[in-house]
């Protein structure tokens, strides 16, 4: 890892303002909030193994712990890994940019995102850490001896890092493509990551209002939330899914999109039906995106005609989103597929995906939630459409682009005997709490000895969960292993058409592109089959 | 023989218009009947399920199928899928499109019928008021009777109409199939029909502190008769204990 | 991960046409961790843990951190060419996409608690003033007027007429910052607090949020002006504080006529 020039030097990584590092930055801020926050993972299934006390000593450690394990892992692994990460490391290459429209604001969110890692974690170790879970519904948020406002802010300062990164991004996929890169020439990823990034620019606000009235009503007396002074509880419910049902779809996309770049390169194939993928795929899940919060509220009381509108619009986004699959499954048809280690976590991603998406159509019925609603069913279908899907497509991404980031391969014995690790892992993990789900095992219990006929399965979901962390910690031992003394890459390993592959040396420099990119009218970043 | 093919193509974009409709004509709601929500709730989980399944087998399949089929003989071949043409591509979208819709609404439309009978709360219903406290429920019977254990006769509706005294709770009834938040500042209600002699428990779903787990109670479905007369004697009790209030 | 900076091949970086070095900036940390001592953690020490001297050692490192840090930023606007110019011009309105959400969230909040009660204002609610929030409205539209003919003089290249129309415009504003604190300072004196009742809640929110931007505005046409004192203007700057300032001029009039005319 050494440089002939300039060796290591930490001053121009802290301040950078070079879309490459800080893609780095927001890598190690991520993994290592996964890290954090699986740990909590493990220790949450230990605790769920038997009815009764197990590895914590009160309920109030496990809420807490369960609090972090949520809000930590959506907010502070998955969005920023993608919309931080990817985004920042691949998005300005595959258009053909030398940087982002405003490097210096990219530094400005990379830092925000720190700071909140630093206060989330700052959080645990205080004396009445926060225990809202990752929704913060008041009035128990307001009422609690936790400390809302860590929460709180964690949150404002993420928000706010991500609404200047849409911009940042935004703009530069409008302004900064490379000459003669038109519309639908882009590879999938940066259409999904810009549908990410708008969804991000109009629906953080109304999380960042919802939890500023929280932090009023907690710390400045005011009543927004309390129905006796004219608030009303339900109102926090509404704007708060307003944003995270939306934040879903933040997720999917990206990773969806990362999936058809890998899937396409590797398979050397053309995307199937890309204009109706994006336009009508991608459009439709935006367009609908905003309109089916109500899903998420389906028992808290609030009107029937809203809760069957909505039972309609949350049904209908598996249509955009069966399209994105239309094309996804497409790709693969009269492919010519290289099974490489990415491409081993993208096969199991289909899978994942589909069981993720289809369980959330029970969930979508208003009717079936009358008994599926806040319940282990819940949890098994958003661990299998995020926790695995999405998080496996960062894996693929991660070894996909590998050889990218540091000139070298992750490939290897290790690499797969982890991954078959993770697949079985989360299998018999999260499998179970389907069943249970469905036989009313309720969400965040830390004990259930109204349930004691469920102990056995929890003591499979237990066992899995120990796979998955086995596989993850080879994973990450393989990736720090491969990074300093993999094998050397090529320069285009996978043969890619891509501009990040074929126009960049491995890692790219300052500036990127050592000369200047331009593209032809026919050229597409899946141009392979003649 | 263009012609033919593109009208081959607008009679079959026109069929799968139609699904969605069909779909929804088709809808046959529940078997009526004098079957309990509970009982109909089971019932369309099946449906549900096989749908899921159906749906997942054939993605499943094709994606597993293809998978292997494809796989490279020779790293350095390429794929050989061809451009899809306008009508291959609208047609690409517009079936898939249908069917997807199709199932959307066939089960939007069983949904809404189960729906419409959880909201619709029968004429004969006993109406028992539930409250939610940080961390028991409690149960008022009007005529003085609280309690800490829902006791209901067998054979009638049950309509609970509920309240939070403090933060949000979540009345869940697993053996039921029902659940409703419970919170402060608004009435929320649920029914069941309590059909056969049982003791179950109601549990809180929505995380409210430490001791969310713990907040259970006891549910006993009994006789009619030994429902009354538990009332009578629960009853005549309260009023002795108000008269023994005011006395000391 | 690395900070190799050579091609696959071992060809070193300076031989590949743009950029010879990475590039760094030290202000956007600078700003973040001000913010981050000045926000949550001054106002934990304050509300949360109440320690008075925790509260003044945050505030006292934050806020020199932040100015620091955007001075530093505004210099380096000021000397560094960008890779594409006027960007920002395209920047500042979709930021301004974000800023309505959270106005409309607020507003949102605002219809939702008022048509759900049957007496409005709620009790405890003073009599509003109205010549005020009129005359403010006076301020603040003419101080639209104005920052644009500052842009026009700008776009002209007279730099001095330039100053002094931002001149005015920065006293427009101080004078609407003033009437607010004015209106404060007299509903806080009626015991109109924020936790008083439900209109006091919204009334503080939603002006205090707006006043927050206003106070922002301002701060932006301060930053444009020290440094066009010594003969150092960005036309996209200026665009941007203009184009913000025009923002804030459009909410308050929702502002007025929500709050103070409904
Ligand atoms: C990446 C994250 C992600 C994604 C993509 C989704 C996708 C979906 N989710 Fe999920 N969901 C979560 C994350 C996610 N969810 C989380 C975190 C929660 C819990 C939050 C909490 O309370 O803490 C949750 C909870 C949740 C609920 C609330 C449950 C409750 O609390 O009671 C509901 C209810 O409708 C729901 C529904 C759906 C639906 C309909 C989709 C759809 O988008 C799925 C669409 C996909 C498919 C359907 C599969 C592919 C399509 C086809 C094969 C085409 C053919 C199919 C048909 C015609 C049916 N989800
Ligand atoms: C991206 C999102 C994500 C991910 C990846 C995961 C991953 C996992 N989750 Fe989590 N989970 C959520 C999001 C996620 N979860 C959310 C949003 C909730 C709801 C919270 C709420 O109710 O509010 C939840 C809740 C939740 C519960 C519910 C608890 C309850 O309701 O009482 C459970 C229980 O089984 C669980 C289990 C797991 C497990 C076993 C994993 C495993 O897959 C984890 C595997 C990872 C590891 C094991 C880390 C590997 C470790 C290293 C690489 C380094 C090793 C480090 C050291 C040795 C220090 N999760
Ligand atoms: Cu009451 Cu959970
Ligand atoms: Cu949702």
């Amino acid at each position: 890892m050494s440089d002939a020039h300039h060796g290591f030097n930490l001053r121009e990584w802290i301040f950078t303002t070079d879309h490459k590092r800080i893609g780095i930055l927001y890598l190690i801020g991520a993994l290592s909030a996964f890290a954090i926050a699986g740990t909590f993972a493990i220790m949450i299934r230990m605790q769920q193994y038997g009815p009764g006390m197990q590895v914590f000593d009160s309920g109030s450690g496990y809420n807490t712990a369960l609090y972090f394990h949520g809000a930590a892992m959506i907010l502070v692994f998955l969005i920023p890994a993608l919309t931080g990460f990817f985004a920042n490391y691949f998005l300005p290459l595959m258009i053909g940019a030398k940087d982002v429209a405003f490097p210096r604001i990219n530094a400005f969110s990379v830092w925000l995102f720190y700071a909140a890692i630093i206060l989330a974690l700052v959080s645990l170790v205080i004396p009445d850490p926060p225990d809202v879970m990752w929704t913060g519904y008041p009035p128990y948020s307001v009422t609690t001896e936790g400390n809302t406002a860590f929460y709180v802010f964690t949150v404002h300062l993420l928000g706010f890092s991500s609404i200047l990164g849409a911009i940042n991004f935004l703009v530069t996929v409008i302004y900064m493509r490379a000459p003669g890169m038109g519309w639908n020439q882009l590879n999938m990823f940066v259409w999904t990551i810009l549908a990410a990034f708008i969804l991000q620019l109009i629906f953080i606000p109304v999380l960042a209002s919802a939890v500023t009235m929280l932090l009023f009503d907690k710390y400045l007396g005011t009543h927004f939330f309390d129905p006796a002074m004219g608030g009303d509880v339900l109102l926090y419910q509404n704007l708060f899914w307003f944003y995270s049902h939306p934040a879903v779809y933040v997720i999917l996309l990206p990773a969806i999109g990362i999936l058809f770049d890998v899937i396409a390169t590797m398979g050397k194939n053309r995307i199937f039906n890309y204009k109706v993928c994006v336009y009508a795929g991608i459009g439709g899940v935006l367009a609908l995106a905003g309109e089916v919060w109500i899903h998420h509220l389906y028992v808290a009381g609030v009107p029937d005609w809203i809760r069957v509108g909505m039972m309609i619009t949350t049904l209908l986004i598996s249509v955009p989103i069966g399209l994105m699959l239309m094309s996804l499954w497409g790709t693969l048809y009269k492919a010519s597929i290289t099974f490489n280690v990415a491409m081993h976590y993208a096969s199991a991603c289909l899978f994942l995906l589909l069981i993720g998406g289809l369980t959330g159509i029970p969930l979508a019925m208003t009717v079936m939630t009358a008994n599926l609603g806040q319940t282990s069913f819940v949890h098994a279908h958003f661990h299998f459409v995020m926790a695995l899907f999405s998080t496996f497509a960062i894996i693929s991404g991660i070894y996909y682009w590998f050889p990218k980031m540091t000139g070298r391969l992750a490939e290897g014995k290790l690499a797969v005997v982890a991954f078959w690790f993770n697949i079985i892992g989360v299998n018999i993990t999260f499998w179970p709490l389907f069943i249970i789900g469905v036989q009313g095992m309720p969400r965040r219990y830390f004990s259930y000895e109204q349930f004691p006929q469920f102990a056995p399965y929890h003591h499979v979901a237990t066992y899995g969960s120990f796979l998955v962390a086995l596989g993850m910690v080879l994973t990450l031992i393989n990736w720090i292993k491969s990074a300093f003394w993999g094998v050397k890459s090529e320069a285009n390993p996978w043969h890619s058409k891509s501009l990040e592959w074929t126009h960049t040396p491995n890692p790219p420099g300052p500036g990127n592109f050592p000369h200047d990119v331009t593209v032809s009218a026919d050229w597409t970043p899946y141009d392979y089959v003649k | 023989m263009r012609l033919l093919k593109k009208l081959g193509l607008a009679v079959l974009l026109m069929g799968a218009l139609a699904l969605p409709v069909w779909a929804y004509e088709g809808a046959p709601g529940l078997a009526t009947g004098d079957l309990t929500p509970a009982r109909r709730w089971d019932i369309l989980w099946d449906h549900v399920l096989v749908d899921l399944w159906v749906i997942g087998v054939i993605f499943g399949l094709a994606a597993l199928y293809m998978l292997i089929k494809y796989k490279a003989k020779n790293p350095t071949d390429v794929g050989t899928a061809t451009k899809l043409n306008k009508a291959q591509a609208v047609a690409w979208a517009l079936i898939p499109v249908a069917v997807f819709v199709a199932d959307d609404f066939y089960l939007a439309a069983q949904g809404w019928t189960l729906w419409g009978i959880y909201r619709r709360v029968p004429e004969n219903a006993l109406e028992i008021k539930a409250i939610g406290h940080q961390w028991y429920w409690e149960f008022d019977y009007g005529n003085g009777v609280v309690t800490q254990e829902l006791k209901v006769p067998q054979g009638r509706p049950i309509v609970l109409r509920m309240h939070s005294e403090d933060v949000v709770h979540d009345f869940s009834l697993p053996k039921f199939r029902v659940k409703e938040d419970v919170m402060p500042g608004r009435i929320t209600y649920v029914w069941f029909m309590p059909d056969t002699v049982m003791d179950t428990i109601v549990t809180c779903t929505m995380y409210c502190g430490v001791a969310h787990s713990q907040m259970y109670g006891k549910v006993s479905v009994v006789p009619p008769e030994q429902y009354t007369s538990w009332l009578e004697s629960a009853v005549k009790a309260a009023a002795d204990q108000q008269t023994t209030k005011v006395k000391g | 991960m690395t900070a190799h900076s050579t091609t696959a091949h071992g060809t070193p970086i300076e031989h590949q046409g743009h950029g010879h070095h990475w590039e760094t900036s030290i202000a956007p940390f600078a700003v973040v961790f001000g913010v981050f001592f000045l926000l949550p953690l001054t106002f934990s020490m304050h509300f949360v843990y109440h320690n008075t001297i925790l509260t003044a050692v945050f505030a006292g490192i934050g806020l020199p951190l932040i100015l620091f840090g955007v001075a530093k930023w505004i210099d380096e606007g000021l000397t560094q060419k960008p890779l594409v110019a006027g960007l920002a011009g395209v920047g500042m309105p979709i930021f301004i996409v974000s800023e309505i959400f959270i106005f409309l969230s607020f507003f949102a909040t605002y219809w939702m608690v008022r048509l759900s009660t049957y007496s409005w204002p709620p009790e405890h609610t003073p009599e509003m003033p109205v010549l005020l929030p009129l005359f403010m409205t006076f301020l603040l539209i003419t101080s639209s007027v104005t920052v644009h003919i500052a842009e026009e003089k700008l776009e002209h290249g007279d730099l001095a007429a330039f100053r002094k129309w931002l001149v005015i415009t920065v006293l427009f504003g101080l004078a609407f910052l003033s009437c607010t604190t004015f209106e404060y300072h007299h509903l806080l004196e009626h015991d109109f607090l924020p936790s008083t009742n439900a209109f006091s809640m919204i009334f503080f929110s939603i002006t205090g949020f707006h006043a927050s931007h206003v106070f922002l505005g301002l701060s932006i046409f301060i930053a444009i002006l020290l440094p066009a004192l010594g003969g150092r203007v960005n036309k996209t700057f200026v665009l941007c504080g203009s184009i913000y300032w025009h923002f804030v001029d459009v909410v308050w009039i929702f502002v007025v006529s929500q709050i103070y005319f409904w």
